[in-house]
């Protein structure tokens, strides 16, 4: 399959690519190129002009301060999963990369451009020839989303594209509260990594014009962090649904901060509050277990964006956070027997 | 409109006439005729077009030829040595780890990038490693074998080495 035609730029700095970015409306940026061509090639996305950031130095370094970790934007996945400092200080993190994709997108592929990956739906990440057969959907220019039918009787129509966000690594992050800083044309400034989602399947990212993802802080980690990846192949694919698991306990094992984020169930990382909310300053029982599972199932909404259905994508979440949580629960009974 | 590209691809500088847009892959088997490297389906699904850059594996479907200039590429033609086959190679021609044929180089790339980042891998970790690259000939048991046969972990696998 051919790339469409575009014009190229190698901005020598972020300042300068910022001002590409901003100065032409059909201008996109390219880091590994594993998500971005393949959209290319199915012409979901035709720039006029590929701005490739990996001329630009400097932007790719893991490096441990007081304030926590700092990744710059440009490190390459396999760096970050082999990296001793992530490898003994942030494993689930370490894990969560070794999930992307095969071997070879880990090898392409940068933090950055995993945050900011696409949305993905079954509607659009396919060929233009397949998706020919109907009228372009929202995030193909058109006023229609197929995720959301509208019945032969009539009906409300959707309103939006309600195409899934699907990274792995998004949901570890904020779990641990990463925070992001970005760099536009008034300056940098910095937000919470959830913060960068709008939600909103058409625009995914609450980046402004001409902005760029920097650089990402992960704060100081204690407790415990799981990633869970639900998928039918165990490489390749991307999640039918994944969960981030955070948890912080006191010494008499109360649970003082819990964060729970799924990736794959809407239009951004999906972060369940009220599960959350549940689960502090309580114990992890079997009784604690079973009710943030079914709370958990309850706030997400997944739509029929993949070959797998909501009901089965509901289920699968309930089941999951299950099983991260026994995992911690085990693991802390395993712990006070070892000291009695 | 088309630019100069210098690729180092083998041990050798190659200046190439051709289009902005084209992908890595579209360039070595076009313009260079390095048709080595196989495209399958040129999504970055199959591996079939992986090559090394410094290195380390890149899917050549899914990389602009622009973008790698200065880069030190290899290809599955750039591994032989002197008229001597690497040791991977005999290796799969040794215990029949080819079928039809068409992901041996991809294979055959994969498996020396992750040799070298890890020279004594587990079976599941080889199994792992060549995770993104498809074989539909579903010959996977013996390219294992053969990958585990150029490693120090032969014997326990009940493989002879491909150096012996």
């Amino acid at each position: 399959m051919r790339l469409p035609q575009f014009e190229y730029v190698e901005p020598k700095t972020l300042k300068e690519a910022s001002k590409l970015l901003a100065s032409d409306k059909g201008s996109l940026l390219l880091a590994g190129g594993t998500d971005l061509i393949v959209n290319m090639k199915h012409r979901v996305i035709q720039p006029k002009q590929v701005i490739n950031l990996k001329a630009i130095p400097k932007l790719a370094y893991i490096t441990e301060g007081k304030d926590g970790l700092r990744i710059g934007t440009l490190s390459i996945l396999r760096d970050i999963a082999s990296s001793p400092l992530i490898k003994e200080r942030y494993p689930t993190l370490g894990q969560a990369v070794r999930e992307v994709g095969a071997y070879a997108h880990q090898s392409m592929g940068t933090l950055g451009g995993n945050l900011c990956q696409g949305n993905r739906c079954r509607f659009y990440n396919q060929s233009a020839f397949w998706r020919g057969v109907r009228p372009p959907c929202f995030k193909t220019g058109g006023k229609v989303c197929y995720v959301v039918p509208v019945r032969p009787s009539g009906g409300p129509k959707s309103k939006e594209c309600h195409s899934a966000y699907c990274g792995d690594l998004a949901p570890v992050l904020i779990a641990l509260d990463a925070q992001i800083k970005i760099l536009g044309p008034e300056g940098e400034r910095s937000l919470p990594l959830k913060k960068l989602y709008t939600h909103n399947g058409k625009k995914p990212l609450a980046l402004k014009k001409g902005e760029i993802l920097k650089e990402i802080l992960v704060p100081p980690a204690s407790g415990k962090t799981l990633y869970l990846k639900w998928r039918l192949r165990d490489s390749l694919e991307f999640p039918i649904i994944s969960l981030a698991l955070h948890m912080e306990k006191d010494e008499k094992e109360r649970i003082k901060k819990a964060k729970i984020v799924f990736s794959a169930v809407g239009g951004g990382p999906v972060e369940v509050i009220e599960a959350g909310k549940m689960l502090k300053n309580g114990l992890l029982d079997e009784q604690m277990i079973e009710k943030v599972s079914n709370q958990a199932v309850k706030e997400i909404s997944p739509m029929r964006t993949s070959i797998h259905s909501p009901a089965y994508k509901r289920k699968m979440a309930g089941i999951l956070l299950r099983q991260a949580l026994e995992e911690i629960s085990s693991e802390s009974l395993i712990r006070s027997n070892s000291t009695l | 409109m088309k630019h100069i590209l210098k690729l180092h691809i083998n041990g050798e500088e190659y200046e190439v006439l051709t289009e902005i847009h084209k992908t890595l892959l579209e360039v070595l088997r076009e313009d260079l005729g390095l048709t080595g490297t196989k495209r399958g389906c040129d999504l970055g699904t199959c591996g079939a077009c992986t090559v090394l850059i410094e290195g380390r594996p890149y899917l050549s479907c899914l990389t602009l030829a622009v973008d790698v200039q200065g880069k030190k590429i290899l290809t599955i033609e750039g591994l032989e040595k002197d008229g001597e086959l690497h040791p991977l190679q005999k290796a799969f021609a040794e215990k029949g780890a080819i079928q039809c044929g068409f992901c041996t180089p991809g294979m055959i790339l994969t498996a020396k990038a992750f040799l070298e980042e890890q020279p004594h891998p587990s079976e599941g970790e080889v199994k792992k490693a060549i995770a993104g690259n498809l074989c539909r000939c579903t010959g996977y048991v013996k390219i294992v074998e053969a990958i585990l046969s150029v490693t120090d972990r032969s014997s326990e696998f009940g493989v002879g080495s491909s150096e012996s």
